[in-house]
């Protein structure tokens, strides 16, 4: 049973033709890495899944709420689709715990006395239960990338979209948020990432997705493909990260 | 024959000065709300190009923009009449001091919601909310933090201006100074007496928004 169903998308940047028919099948705790050159249409892909790209043509579908070109009302997909953004994207004025509670609040309508032990049980997922009155601004990078997960995932999500989440982190805060990415596949989220962390994608995703001029180029098992890539494209491109 | 100041001959109008002045700042407070609450809608309206509201408020800014105040207090005390619109004084001034600081101020805060990163929308988009609920949580308070110096200036331009209001026999403070000075002929100590009241007048404001400000928009203690 496919939790995500992506069926020959297709967008367009102007003149720019980014997707070119794009089929993907994604089960449920599957763990996925999509890998590719900048301008391959890997960020495109995964921003068009909850609607902050649409999409010209095709139909995306995520455990029963369907996406089609100019469709404007994304609110029950997205309830089921979190992301987690290279730019962490927190609230400012908002406090660690506030930031958590905000969606559940707004969105659910829940009672902030429903909402705090869900938040506090995320931010502690993450290690950082004890950040809850901090303001974003007073944090590492790596710990505001935490709370971002924790902010996705106190909506409950079915999927969670992760764009390139390490490549605005300092190197020696990479592995702490890997590590919460890591325990999350572990007990069975499913996971889209765009990534380039090769060795991550290698160990932890369950499937590989290697993009080329807005074409899957070539998917299958991690493991398999980095040892054996089928394409010249793959092939030069692992090698130019080698 | 040097002048011989008497300041005396002002202080015995205290009474209408102060009732000036309470009238100036009821002025201002009731315009700077009304006029700000518009000028938000004008803003976000333009920002985010809600039709067709964001070309009617285009229009809107524009023509309050490139004219002078003057002209519009005139124009709604003593051009609307004509189109069975009459108004009293104080209603006609406080709707020209809206539809003035809404203009203004509809410029100013789309300032401050385009300075709101993507990002961060894109982020409550993610979560689900939908726009009216992005603007109210996300967008407002970091919008109108950006631009509060801006809007307190202008806040406080428009009360200096509505001294014209005298024209239209509002009773404000610049009122009661034509008026002192037409009866004891102390042009020059009532006129300096009557600016440094505007001047504490505007200082008083600009302390209060500030105040203001760091409570309720900032809403955080700046460590």
């Amino acid at each position: 049973m496919d939790l995500v169903r992506i069926d020959a998308v297709h967008k367009h940047f102007g003149s720019n033709h980014v997707l070119k028919g794009i089929d993907l099948r994604i089960g449920a705790g599957e763990v996925v890495a999509i890998i590719g050159r900048s301008g391959s249409g890997k960020s495109t892909l995964l921003r068009s899944i909850n609607g902050l790209e649409s999409i010209d043509d095709g139909q995306i579908e995520v455990d029963g709420e369907k996406l089609t070109a100019g469709q404007t009302d994304l609110r029950a997909l997205r309830q089921k689709v979190g992301m987690v953004f290279q730019q962490f994207n927190l609230f400012p004025h908002l406090k660690v715990g506030e930031n958590v509670m905000l969606a559940p609040q707004v969105v659910k309508k829940m009672s902030r006395a429903d909402c705090e032990p869900i938040a506090k049980a995320m931010l502690a997922k993450v290690g950082l239960a004890e950040k809850f009155d901090a303001y974003p601004d007073q944090l590492s990078g790596g710990q505001q990338q935490r709370v971002a997960i924790a902010r996705a995932l106190a909506m409950q999500p079915k999927v969670m979209l992760c764009d390139e989440i390490t490549s605005a982190l300092d190197p020696e805060l990479v592995n702490e948020v890997l590590a919460v990415v890591k325990q999350l596949a572990v007990e069975g989220m499913t996971l889209i990432m765009v990534t380039h962390e090769m060795r991550f994608a290698r160990d932890v995703g369950n499937k590989l997705v290697f993009m080329y001029q807005g074409k899957v180029h070539e998917s299958g098992d991690p493991k398999e493909l980095f040892a054996n890539p089928q394409t010249p494209e793959l092939q030069s491109f692992i090698g130019a990260i080698n | 024959m040097a002048y011989h100041f008497d300041f005396i001959a002002v202080w015995e109008y205290r009474e209408q000065l102060a009732t000036g002045a309470l009238h100036t700042l009821g002025l201002i407070a009731v315009g700077a709300t009304l006029g700000v609450s518009l000028g938000t809608l004008g803003a976000v309206s333009r920002a985010w190009k809600i039709k067709p509201f964001d070309k009617i408020f285009t229009v809107y800014v524009e023509a309050i923009r490139n004219t002078p105040f003057l002209v519009q207090l005139f124009f709604i005390f003593f051009g609307l009449p004509a189109l069975g619109v009459k108004l009293d004084e104080w209603t006609a001034a406080i709707i020209a001091m809206v539809v003035n600081l809404g203009a203004y101020s509809t410029e100013i805060i789309r300032a401050g919601i385009q300075a709101i990163p993507r990002g961060q929308i894109e982020a409550a988009s993610s979560l689900a909310m939908t726009r009216a609920q992005i603007f109210r949580h996300i967008v407002l308070r970091p919008a109108l933090q950006k631009v509060w110096p801006a809007l307190t200036s202008q806040v406080v331009i428009v009360m200096l201006g509505s001294s014209v209001c005298s024209q239209i026999s509002a009773t404000e403070l610049t009122y009661a100074a034509n008026f002192i000075q037409s009866r004891n002929f102390r042009a020059f100590e009532t006129y300096i007496t009557v600016a440094l009241m505007y001047l504490v007048l505007a200082f008083c404001v600009r302390w209060l928004l500030n105040k203001f400000g760091s409570h309720f928009v900032n809403g955080r203690k700046t460590t």
